[in-house]
């Protein structure tokens, strides 16, 4: 009944000067103290002192780290679960304990609590529950019963005020929870079970069965305006019959799946974000000088689905494989999953100044209003391809910008696939305007299926009718 | 029980001035060999408890019902109670844990590798795991969303952890829980998701805390929009939650500074057990463009300071509380003496045809490049125009500027924030002393438009008109 979890000396309390190195902060008769024992003692039965890490919160509890001879950190106010999460994720075997009072966790910790019990993580909650605000001096807490009077419920809590919060039933009816109990300190009995659940608690996390919640019901003598025995008989006969006692969640044969050690390996590393030491080959044999001096700037617009964002990324990966500089923005947002779908390109000698296309060398339009709204901004000397299975007006488009009709969807539904209609602009625009070699662009599409290769003669069929559309224009 | 058991068992004693009176003890006595004191304790103006232990069986209820740590115990088989004191008793040390011995990071050579052509924000993904960062914790928001996918998507093949927290409030407490830990821990947000993690932000500044942010800004305020802004800069300069606060803030122009930016943000925030911010715009997040890794990446070690939830770790703290004001005042200096650090050493600027440059643009971010491009089609023109393109915005790289200062008669601050880049750069000069700065002007446009480069170009002009 003894235990070295507690510091010797409690120096982070005032320095540990005077009373204070061997005294809590807490007032006569609070609970707090006895959930601390308890804890500590847990921690010492199950011999994990060093693996230990306590989250103190925000709240009477707030000073938990004067006291326990574990690994603290201390937490914002109600997010003690979150940063537990972190620490657990951080180190799978660190026993990590989340103790926090009402207000933390039953208020401004709502989302944090209810998320991480959901989330099923293998960390201990310890929740005190004394039925007010504690630190600030007497305030309304969730779990303030009817009638009872605070600091802001002056006349006794009203319905006006919402009915107490009962945390244990609210995380016991969560599928992530693997132990959930709600226990008491006003007399030996329900110690020696307050006892036990902790240890259970900490049991259930060191054997890896996931999360677990206990629920203290505790005394605050000093701002209930009691006397300690009076408020161990309030807690018995007022508190209980709104938080009654016991078990009610408990599920052992539950294993939470191991959590993960990183890896720090090159190769892995290299392998998941697709890097590769292999150069592509080049075809070009010098930047499109015909189009601009140094940077050409392309728009591709239709509707999502139409495969702008798709070619505008083959044209980008084509450039920067051929040693140019290249950018790709993609209009995005909802209209990128329907709607409007907008790319702006370069492809630039040297690099990229200004990436955004209002006023582009080559405009692809897939539908009217992209070919209405992009048609006139394009610069002259130009290039215009636009769908003519879809498009029947052409809007005014500036003097010597050549204007290519192409019947991009008509094509791509005869070899069979609509969707490849934007691989038949790909070979209409490389035909029409030479801003990359065609070798350099089907190796583009081929690199991008090289997952799905039965595609690719498909593809290459489709960039072969797109260039004879235009050359027989 | 029997009488010989009985008589083993412990007898309780209490230190009268650890007792704080509660009762407890009391009522829970079989044997009813406890009572209250009669006289106030003078050292804690309490009435403790007194133990007439003549009928008393050991049967330690009382002990078991005293909530303090040092309140009753049982009794030292052998030892005169009488004599003991607490500090012979309960040892002059506060711990017997060790002392942790920082490990250092390690770097490993990379093979030569291709340029990759992806996002700003896969940019930033694969620079955060190339520090050695395998701990993101993110709440989707445009445009910053798929750096999160990426690595929810390659974060198990590397045995990381990617979770999707409940908010960015929560977000943003999982780093400091992993931070904490003494991991590299990282998020990628933007402009509102980013207001919510400032409350963590100041705790993990007051707590010493590393770990990254990633903020690609969008169009505000409130809900706003989603297209590129820059009118974040003000909150991430100035505004990183409540107290004293700062953190470097790397302002990435291109797809491959999103990467540079990243790894560089994990060495500073360890460096100096801080947040660091990269602060870009939405199109740095959403534009594809050319990146070439670099040659090195990190195996990170661990820091002494950490909670890491091992033996070696077990004496620290991790806490933001100093509940002296002088305490706290102390705390303050260090702080301030760490911002001044950050301020002499890190300092970070780009410049582009600046040396000679009579009109000097500054700008950061996309906006930059559009400043780059003019610079360029002016010069063509024979107009004396430069770029000064802070990559640190906190701290604002004066340093950098003021040699640039005699030959510069205008400066023009492109901006898609309504001169928050601006204040930035006023506030320099002035804590420099620069009194009598040069004409500032601007282009600044606001709500997700981005300065173009014709507009630069024509402000730039627009001036020398008036200069000539």
């Amino acid at each position: 009944m003894t235990t070295s979890i507690f510091y010797d000396r409690f120096e982070r309390h005032a320095h540990g000067e005077g009373l204070k190195g061997h005294s809590t902060h807490y007032c006569p008769g609070c609970g707090h103290g006895l959930a601390h024992k308890f804890l500590a003692e847990a921690i010492d039965e199950l011999g994990i002192q060093d693996r230990t890490v306590a989250i103190s919160p925000v709240g009477c509890s707030v000073f938990l780290y004067y006291y326990m001879d574990v690994g603290n950190s201390q937490a914002a106010h109600g997010r003690a679960p979150a940063v537990a999460i972190g620490h657990k994720t951080a180190n799978p075997d660190a026993i990590v304990v989340s103790y926090q009072g009402d207000g933390d966790l039953a208020s401004i910790g709502l989302a944090e609590i209810v998320s991480t019990a959901q989330l099923g993580i293998p960390i201990s909650v310890i929740f005190i529950n004394n039925a007010i605000y504690g630190m600030t001096g007497g305030q309304m807490a969730p779990t303030t019963l009817m009638g009872q009077k605070s600091a802001t419920s002056p006349t006794g809590r009203n319905p006006l005020m919402g009915e107490p919060l009962r945390m244990a039933e609210l995380v016991a009816g969560l599928t992530g929870p693997v132990y959930v109990e709600r226990v008491a300190l006003y007399d030996a009995k329900q110690r020696t079970r307050a006892k036990k659940a902790i240890r259970k608690a900490l049991e259930c996390q060191v054997e890896k069965r996931g999360f677990s919640f206990v629920e203290v019901l505790s005394e605050c003598p000093t701002h209930l305006g009691m006397n300690p025995q009076e408020a161990e008989r309030w807690v018995a006969e007022e508190m209980t019959k709104v938080f009654p006692l016991g078990l009610l969640k408990d599920t052992p044969e539950a294993r939470f799946p191991e959590l993960p050690r990183p890896s720090f390996a090159v190769e892995p590393l290299l392998a998941a974000i697709a890097a590769t030491g292999e150069l592509p080959e080049r075809f070009a044999t010098g930047f499109p000088k015909h189009l601009a001096p140094h940077d050409v700037a392309l728009k591709l617009a239709g509707a999502g689905g139409d495969g702008a964002q798709t070619a505008a990324m083959l044209i980008t990966r084509a450039a920067i494989h051929e040693g140019f500089d290249s950018t790709h923005i993609p209009s995005y947002g909802p209209e990128s999953r329907g709607g409007t779908s907008y790319a702006d390109v370069h492809v630039a000698e040297r690099e990229v100044l200004s990436p955004a296309a209002a006023n582009p060398h080559i405009l692809v339009a897939f539908n009217a209003p992209s070919l209405a709204k992009f048609g006139p901004a394009v610069l002259p000397g130009g290039t215009v391809i636009y769908d003519s299975s879809v498009i029947r007006e052409v809007p005014p488009i500036a003097a010597g910008v050549q204007v290519h009709g192409v019947p991009l969807t008509q094509i791509a539904a005869d070899l069979g696939r609509v969707v490849v209609k934007n691989v038949v602009a790909l070979g209409a625009l490389c035909a029409a305007t030479g801003l990359l070699p065609r070798e350099s662009l089907l190796a583009a599409i081929r690199l991008a299926l090289k997952d799905k290769c039965a595609m690719i003669p498909l593809n290459e069929e489709a960039f072969a009718w797109g260039e004879k559309s235009v050359q027989t224009h | 029980m029997t009488q010989t058991q009985a008589a083993k068992r412990p007898k309780p004693f209490v230190f009268p001035e650890f007792c704080k009176g509660c009762g407890r003890c009391i009522e829970v006595c079989p044997k009813e060999c406890i009572s209250f004191a009669t006289e106030i304790h003078p050292q804690t103006g309490l009435i403790p408890i007194v133990l007439d232990l003549e009928a008393c069986n050991g049967c330690g209820l009382c002990i078991t019902a005293c909530p303090e740590p040092y309140g009753l115990r049982p009794e030292t088989p052998g030892a005169d109670f009488e004599l003991q004191d607490p500090e012979a008793m309960f040892g002059p040390r506060p711990t017997a844990a060790p002392e942790p011995v920082a490990r250092p990071d390690r770097t490993v050579a990379l093979p030569e590798l291709a340029p990759m052509v992806i996002k700003g924000n896969y940019a930033a993904a694969i620079g955060a795991l190339l520090a050695g960062c395998r701990h993101v914790y993110g709440y989707p928001i445009t445009p910053s969303t798929e750096g999160a996918e990426l690595m929810a998507k390659v974060l198990p093949q590397l045995d990381g952890v990617f979770l999707q927290a409940v908010s960015e409030v929560a977000a943003v407490n999982l780093m400091y829980g992993c931070g904490g830990a003494g991991l590299r821990a990282m998020t990628f947000t933007s402009s509102p998701g980013f207001s919510l993690m400032t409350e963590g932000l100041s705790y993990m500044i007051g707590a010493e805390l590393p770990g990254v942010f990633v903020n690609l800004m969008r169009g505000g305020p409130g809900l706003g929009n989603i297209a590129p802004e820059q009118a974040d800069i003000k909150q991430v300069c100035r505004g990183l939650g409540h107290g004293n606060t700062h953190a470097i803030v790397l302002a990435p122009a291109t797809p491959q500074e999103m990467l540079d930016l990243t790894l560089l943000a994990f060495d500073l925030s360890i460096q100096y057990r801080n947040p660091v911010i990269v602060l870009g715009d939405g199109y740095l997040g959403q534009m594809t463009g050319r990146v070439t890794l670099p040659t090195r990446m990190v195996e990170p070690g661990m820091p002494e300071w950490a909670v890491a939830g091992d033996g070696e770790h077990r004496r620290n703290l991790i806490c933001s509380i100093y509940l002296s004001d002088r305490d706290l005042e102390e705390h303050n200096r260090h702080l301030l003496a760490k911002y001044a650090e950050m301020t002499s050493r890190e300092q970070r600027a780009d410049l582009f045809y600046a040396g000679d440059a009579e009109t000097l643009i500054v700008a950061c971010n996309t906006p930059a490049q559009m400043a780059k491009g003019a610079v360029q089609e002016l010069r063509q023109r024979g107009v004396r125009v430069g770029l000064f393109r802070p990559v640190t915005l906190w701290p604002f790289p004066i340093q950098k500027l003021l040699p640039l200062l005699p030959k510069v008669e205008r400066i023009v601050v492109v901006e898609a924030s309504p001169g928050q880049l601006e204040d930035e750069l006023r506030l320099a000069l002035s804590k420099a002393s620069v009194y009598r700065p040069p004409l500032i002007e601007s282009v600044r446009h606001y709500g997700g438009v981005l300065p173009s480069q014709s507009e630069i170009v024509a402000q730039v002009l627009a001036a020398q008109e008036v200069a000539s």
